[in-house]
């Protein structure tokens, strides 16, 4: 005989009481095992889904607006030698989820798998022909078949000249099948800024009309997306060649994926590296079961991959994917260094400054709108600024030197006043102009250097015109062209026809693109200026001295963001088991009740324990052992039911709960971590919760115990209870009158507060009734149902646990309700999550109009009437990963606004700021250089275009503050990183952040700061729209269909703001839902409590039976008893919610769910009482008078 | 110790209960003084709600006296902690009550051997098995030993109970009405059963009854009356 042997007896001998409190460890192990396996299983479709938007990609280089040689993939071994001798090798992507935790790769394991893949990829509309359904935020994708094989699209047709094969979520939406016919709009790019004065307008997007080749499944590498959003991406794949073609950029792409980075194996592992190599290949493949043969390639660690992949683009790039040429150019200077963008990079021009022996000399050329003396004017000319020999050495700033040509043309002389419009670079669609004043300084003969027509740089759409009538400008020709202007044009294009200083032009001209249009360089005096090898030379040491990151071509870790992402997403298992909490607490109560009945009934057993020297710590040891066979028991019962929850929680996640994930794809995934922690969790609870039943245990007289007593003698609670609920009720009164006097009445978390000591209040109160019952005697008439009701005080405590539980579990359910969120609720003011605008729009296409002015609206075909009363707020969008919670990824780098800070003055309701006034918390987005690079009328700060000025800074930026806190995981007065378009890394300091608006997954920072970031990011892409309440739909379908080709989606800020706020009221209804389950299980437990009472009773009830009473009076009498309990447990709850609840009640216009509200608490009552009346059917029922004799 | 000290000596012993509304309070022992020597046999008798019970439970540890002393084998009880009081449970005293209080759950041996498990060294429990054999074959269970409680007669379930209220070797047993339950031929054997173990084990024997038959077995019998002990006529 041992311990072991009695608790087995034990266990076996009570097992059917112990199976009630398995099954209740069980079911707290189930919910919370389930949490767990919800949060992994929604982890591993992220996970999963962020390997297939990036098609097997590792790394990709994918600038926002430049372009490179498809070419550069092959010009380059793809070999790497490291000092140790191994080779840093390219090496095709594994297929989806292969490898992707591996260290190590095998290049046997597949099929040929491209290394690298070019691409073209482009923003489009598309729209299909037989439904005329249209999508905007589309991808078009140009590609090759390096693309196929590299994304593992092998077997799936391929787009041809007339063809485009799509994803599933393009056909979706457009309702296209294979076959049909597709048209898409797409975004012609510009070399160019679309801002830039000069920049063309017309030819902005080309239409394409292509037949449907096949759709592409859903979870392949066609759901390509670089960045993290909360759906799949709309994409369509055309052969690569068809697209540039059509957008003017043969030979052009803009995204090289590359697959994972890896050592060669020319080195044969030695000793124990060889032994652990071995070892570490059959563990994939016995263990992991990944297949695995031949020699593993060790993969390089990231900052290795990166630098190899810097490397060998550094060597093999060419200065048409550096964006710049190298001319031969006339004298000055033998050759010259010009960009198709016009302006040079500040980075280009810094790395040929470092060029040793050369002179260089910088040109700036611009063109003039008007240039006039007197009362003679001559129209569109260029002028160059420069300093000698274009400009003598010494020219002050305010001269200028006029070719003959001009200064007759204008009959100047030397000393002669000047004007000179032009217009300002950054004023976009703006068109400002400004005017110099000049003095003619000299006037010099159009020849030699003067006549130089190389000068004008490549302004798009001027530079091949054959005559001024053909230009494709941004800007009308308003000033009359004369036919000497034409003449001139002809003959002599842009020669310029005046110059200025270089300091001079800078002050006028120097933009964001950067304050230089060439630069020439003269060799040596006396050196052969064209000489190929000096040729070669320059390219090479200019190529090498400029970093392709200084011109933002760099390589991104795509795959390891997008699995950090995916890893730190919002946490679904902590989630759910918050959401299950009270499901988990009533499972637990309702165990430890069960425990408690059971070791009540084996009161006598623990009086003989102790009567034969056992000590009362080893009576609860040998108890606490059989509890914790049964939380064993119970936990590995619930693993099982923990399975079957989750999938439960999953198909109700991607059917009735969507609105909370946004998707209808989570794939069940339980790892044996969270089996092992939940159930070890789950053990360990119900372990302490039953210890905590029995530290009570034994300490009773044995004497007692024998005699089958376990009631607690009559207690002093009663005092207590009374006190404890008085000081609960002045607190409540206190905060209630507090709110009223602050004006606080719509203060949820106020009025939560107050609920929550009402329910305190309640409870204490309960506690002293039940006390009371105990110690009075009858007073009056005495009836049955007093008798009943008298009842509850037998087992005081008992009584008090189920009010305890019931009051608390209505309290919470309906009180959770407050903090369901309503967009409808004061919509249209501007202190609300709309802003008060009335829709928010997102384009394709950038917008570089400002829809304000008359001539912005014009441009889109817009008269003064179409929109009266409207007022945009436009933004400009740097694309980045959606920071909403619709997307459950954590976002790396989300998306960026810019903004002018004045235009949001007095919109939304801030939550927390950083510092600065309250009263005008947008203008913390100022920097204290930030309007200088939006100020039309000052001259440009050129300090901006250097790197030393801005290395250090940080940005202030204001975000929504469900966006900072779930999506980012950050909070106001944290920094995250970004990079700028000119491969600088700079900081964002969130400085505010906005309550619950429709700023939802982005963050803002001032437009100014935006445009000096981001320069190439032209125009706007979305807006926000005042409209009178009376037409905002009028107003949605007219600028729909006038800005249809940018790709414009209105929605009603309201729906926008109610799609977010269907994230929180769905989790929302999630917790009530689970809580509710929690609550049917605590009303279960109410029935427990009844049978138990009634069964310990049977011999009283027998003696009710001997004296007359009939069995349903008995009934009566039990039902009176525990409907009392419930009674008054949900009577608290339901008391105590409704203060809480005073804020919604009291607000004009709020829709409490009462109907689903009344019919969780009436299927909460109708369950215990089924329960009571089942449990005291079940006690009363057999001979009660045997129970009698047997007393 | 001398053998002729007592092994058991009550000295002024009073019980008193408060009322739960403290309006008064009842004394169920009144200045009890009692001395029981070794091997001793001891018969208390009384009317119910005599005190009996309560002066037996306050020998056996079971519950506390409100005034006095008592003191076992040289060693005043009310010095010691609960877990040395369980300790003198476990090996100085046996208990015997009205009802057989046996784990419905484990056979008669085991039963038997529970009080076995109370003791900290595991070298007590060396043997037990081998005395809980002999003992049961002793009162007649030796074919019942790897029975439950449930199979057993009421008369063999009380005699069970008297084997595990000696499994420890105990000085002193306790029996609180044995045969109240039992019917007449079962409660004859029973007292039977007792006396001889007292002489053969050498334990002293009190016991509690309303049984004359069984009390007039005894050594010694005392009556006690509204909470004073006195011969017995």
């Amino acid at each position: 005989m041992t311990f072991w042997t009695l608790i087995r007896r034990s266990l076996r001998f009570h097992a059917r009481s112990h199976l009630g409190v398995a099954l209740g460890a069980a079911t707290g192990s189930a919910a919370l095992i389930g949490a767990l396996i919800v949060g992994d299983s929604v982890r591993e479709t992220l996970r999963m889904r962020a390997l297939q938007r990036l098609a097997n990609a590792y790394f990709a280089l994918a600038p926002a607006d430049r372009f490179f040689s498809p070419q550069l993939k092959y010009s380059g071994p793809g070999l790497s030698e490291e000092p140790q001798g191994r080779f840093l090798v390219r090496l095709p992507s594994p297929p989806f989820g292969a490898s992707s935790t591996d260290s190590h790769y095998s290049h046997k394991t597949l099929p040929p798998y491209d290394p690298t893949a070019m691409l073209l990829m482009l923003p489009a509309t598309a729209a299909s022909a037989s439904t005329s359904v249209r999508a905007n935020h589309v991808q078009v994708f140009g590609v090759e078949g390096d693309f196929w094989t590299f994304a593992g699209l092998a077997g799936f047709p391929r787009p041809d000249t007339n063809s485009v094969v799509i994803n599933n979520a393009l056909a979706a939406a457009i309702g296209a099948r294979e076959g049909d016919e597709v048209m898409f709009r797409v975004q012609r790019p510009g070399s160019m800024s679309r801002e830039s004065a000069v920049m063309q307008r017309e030819d902005q997007s080309i239409g394409l009309r292509l037949k449907v080749a096949g759709v592409l499944p859903s979870g392949s590498g066609a759901d390509l997306d670089l960045k993290a959003a909360g759906a799949p991406a709309m994409n369509a794949f055309v052969d690569l060649r068809t697209l540039s073609a059509r957008t003017g950029l043969m030979g052009r792409a803009n995204v090289w994926l590359s697959g994972p980075i890896g050592f060669s194996a020319n080195l044969q592992p030695k000793g124990i590296e060889k032994l652990v190599q071995y070892f570490g290949s059959l563990w994939r493949r016995l263990v992991a079961r990944r297949v695995s043969f031949g020699a593993p390639f060790p993969l390089a660690s990231t900052p290795e991959a990166l630098a190899f992949l810097e490397q060998e683009l550094q060597r093999d790039w060419t200065l048409a994917d550096a964006d710049f040429k190298l001319n031969i150019a006339p004298a000055p200077g033998g050759m010259e260094l010009r960009s198709p963008r016009v302006f040079l990079e500040p980075a280009v021009v810094a790395a040929s400054a470092q060029l040793g022996g050369t002179n260089s000399i910088s040109i700036l050329t611009y063109l003039a709108n008007l240039i006039s003396v007197g009362s003679n004017a001559t129209p569109y000319s260029m002028i160059t600024a420069a300093g000698p020999p274009y400009t003598p050495a010494g020219m002050r700033d305010d001269e200028i030197v006029l070719s003959d040509w001009l200064a007759e043309d204008l009959g100047a002389k030397p000393g002669d006043l000047l004007h000179l419009s032009y217009f300002l670079p950054d004023s976009g669609a703006n068109l400002a102009e400004a005017t110099n004043r000049f003095h003619v300084h000299s006037v010099v003969p159009l020849s030699g250097i003067y006549a130089d027509r190389t000068l004008m740089p490549d302004f798009p759409g001027i530079e091949k015109a054959e005559s001024t009538r053909d230009w494709d400008a941004a800007f009308p020709l308003v000033y009359k062209i004369r036919p000497k202007d034409e003449q001139y044009w002809k003959e002599r294009k842009g020669t310029p026809k005046a110059f200025i200083t270089l300091a001079a032009g800078q002050k006028m001209w120097a933009n964001r693109f950067g304050n230089l249009t060439a630069i020439r360089f003269d060799p040596a005096p006396g050196t052969p200026r064209v000489q190929a090898k000096y040729w070669d030379w320059f390219k090479i040491k200019l190529l090498a001295i400029l970093k392709p990151e200084e011109i933002g071509l760099r390589f991104e870790p795509v795959r390891e963001q997008a699995l950090k992402a995916a890893e730190q997403s919002q946490d679904f298992g902590q989630l759910f088991l918050g959401f299950s909490i009270f499901l988990v607490v009533a499972a637990l109560l309702l165990m430890a009740l069960l425990f408690q009945f059971g070791l009540e009934q084996r009161a006598t057993e623990v009086g003989t324990l102790l009567a034969l020297g056992f000590t009362p710590k080893q009576v609860r040891r040998l108890l606490l052992v059989e509890g914790v066979v049964l939380a064993f028991l119970g936990g590995t019962i619930g693993a099982f039911g923990g399975i079957g929850y989750a999938k439960a929680m999953l198909w109700a996640l991607t059917t009735v709960w969507r609105n909370a994930v946004g998707t209808s794809a989570l794939h069940f995934h339980a790892t044996p971590g969270s089996l092992v922690i939940g159930f070890c969790a789950s053990t360990i609870i119900a372990v302490i919760s039953i210890w905590l039943t029995l530290r009570k245990q034994a300490r009773r007289p044995a004497r007692e115990l024998l005699g089958g007593e376990v009631q607690s003698p009559l207690s002093r609670v009663h005092s207590r209870g009374g006190r404890i609920a008085a000081a609960a009720c002045l607190a409540v009164v206190g905060i209630i009158g507090w709110a009223v006097a602050k004006g606080e009445t719509s203060n949820a978390e106020v009025f939560f507060s107050a609920g929550a000591l009402l329910l305190v209040a309640g409870l204490a109160l309960a506690a002293a009734w039940l006390s009371s019952l105990q110690r009075k005697a009858s007073s009056g008439q005495f009836t049955l149902a007093d008798l009943g009701v008298r009842g509850c005080a037998r087992r005081r405590k008992r009584s008090l646990a189920t009010v305890a539980l019931l009051a608390s579990g209505s309290f919470v359910i309906l009180s959770i309700g407050v903090f369901r969120l309503d967009a409808n609720q004061n919509a249209s003011k501007r202190s609300s999550g709309t802003g008060g605008f009335a829709l928010i729009g997102e384009a394709t296409m950038p917008v570089v109009q400002d829809l304000n002015s008359q001539s912005g609206r014009e441009a889109f075909g817009l008269s003064a009437n179409d929109l009266t009363g409207v007022g945009i707020v436009q933004l400009r969008v740097r694309d980045g990963d959606e920071a909403s919670c619709l997307n459950l990824n954590r976002a790396q780098k989300p998306r960026l606004l810019g903004v002018r800070p004045d235009a949001l003055a007095g919109r939304f309701t801030f939550a927390k700021l950083l510092k600065g006034s309250p009263n005008a918390p947008w203008e913390l987005l100022r920097s204290s250089r930030g309007d200088e690079a939006l100020n039309k009328n000052s001259a440009f700060d050129q300090s901006l275009l250097t790197s030393a000025a801005t290395e250090t800074d940080e940005i202030p930026a204001i975000g929504d503050a469900n966006s900072i806190q779930w999506a980012l995981g950050k909070k106001v007065g944290d920094t995250l990183d970004y990079t700028d378009g000119h491969g600088r890394a700079f900081k964002l300091r969130l400085v505010g952040a906005v309550a619950n608006s429709i700023l939802q997954g982005s963050l803002i920072i001032d437009e100014a700061e935006f445009v000096k970031r981001f320069p190439s990011e032209s125009g706007y892409r979305m807006f926000l729209i005042d409209a009178p309440s009376n037409s905002v739909a009028q107003v949605s379908a007219t600028l729909s269909r006038a800005l249809q080709d940018t790709g414009l989606e209105l929605t009603p800020a309201v729906r926008r703001l109610n799609a977010f706020n269907a994230v929180q009221n769905t989790y929302l209804g999630t917790f009530q839902v689970l809580g509710g389950l929690g609550l049917l299980l605590g009303s279960a437990g109410l029935g427990v409590v009844v049978l138990r009472n009634v069964l310990e009773r049977r011999g009283e009830l027998g003696v009710l039976t001997a004296i007359g009473f009939r069995r349903r009076s008995l009934q009566k009498l039990v039902l009176s008893e525990h409907g009392a309990l419930l009674g008054l447990g949900l009577g608290i709850g339901i008391a105590a919610a409704a203060v809480a609840v005073l804020p919604a009640l009291l607000s004009p216009g709020t829709q409490l769910p009462y109907a689903s509200l009344a019919l969780t608490l009436g299927a909460v009552l109708l369950n215990g009482l089924l329960w009571t009346w089942l449990a005291t059917r079940f006690a009363l029922r057999g001979n009660l008078l045997a129970a009698l004799r047997n007393e | 110790m001398p053998l002729s000290a007592p092994l058991l000596k009550v000295s002024n012993l009073t019980k008193r209960y408060d009322s739960p509304d403290s309006h008064g309070s009842l004394t169920v022992l009144d200045n009890v003084s009692l001395e029981v020597g070794r091997g001793e046999s001891l018969a208390i008798v009384g009317p119910s709600g005599s005190g009996k019970s309560t002066l037996l439970q306050i020998i056996g540890t079971l519950d506390h006296a409100t005034t006095g002393e008592i003191s076992l084998d040289g060693k005043n009880l009310k010095e010691l902690n609960e877990i040395e009081l369980a300790a003198v449970r476990n090996q100085q005293i046996g208990f015997v009550f009205q009802s057989h209080y046996l784990l419905p759950q484990c056979t008669v041996l085991e039963n038997v051997l529970v009080p076995t498990l109370a003791g900290a060294k595991r070298s007590a429990r060396e043997g037990a098995g081998t005395r809980a054999e002999q003992l049961l074959k002793r009162v007649g269970l030796g074919q019942r030993m790897d029975h439950r409680p449930g199979e057993l007669s009421g008369g063999e379930r009380q005699r069970a109970a008297v084997v595990r209220a000696l499994i420890n070797q105990p000085q002193l047993l306790l029996a609180d009405e044995p045969t109240g339950s039992l019917d007449h031929a079962s409660a004859l054997q029973l007292g039977q059963l007792l006396v001889e173990l007292n002489q053969e084990e050498g334990v002293t024997l009190i016991i509690v009854t309303h049984a004359s038959e069984l009390a007039q077995k005894m050594g010694r019998v005392l009556a006690l009356k509204d909470g004073r002990l006195m011969q017995s006529p």
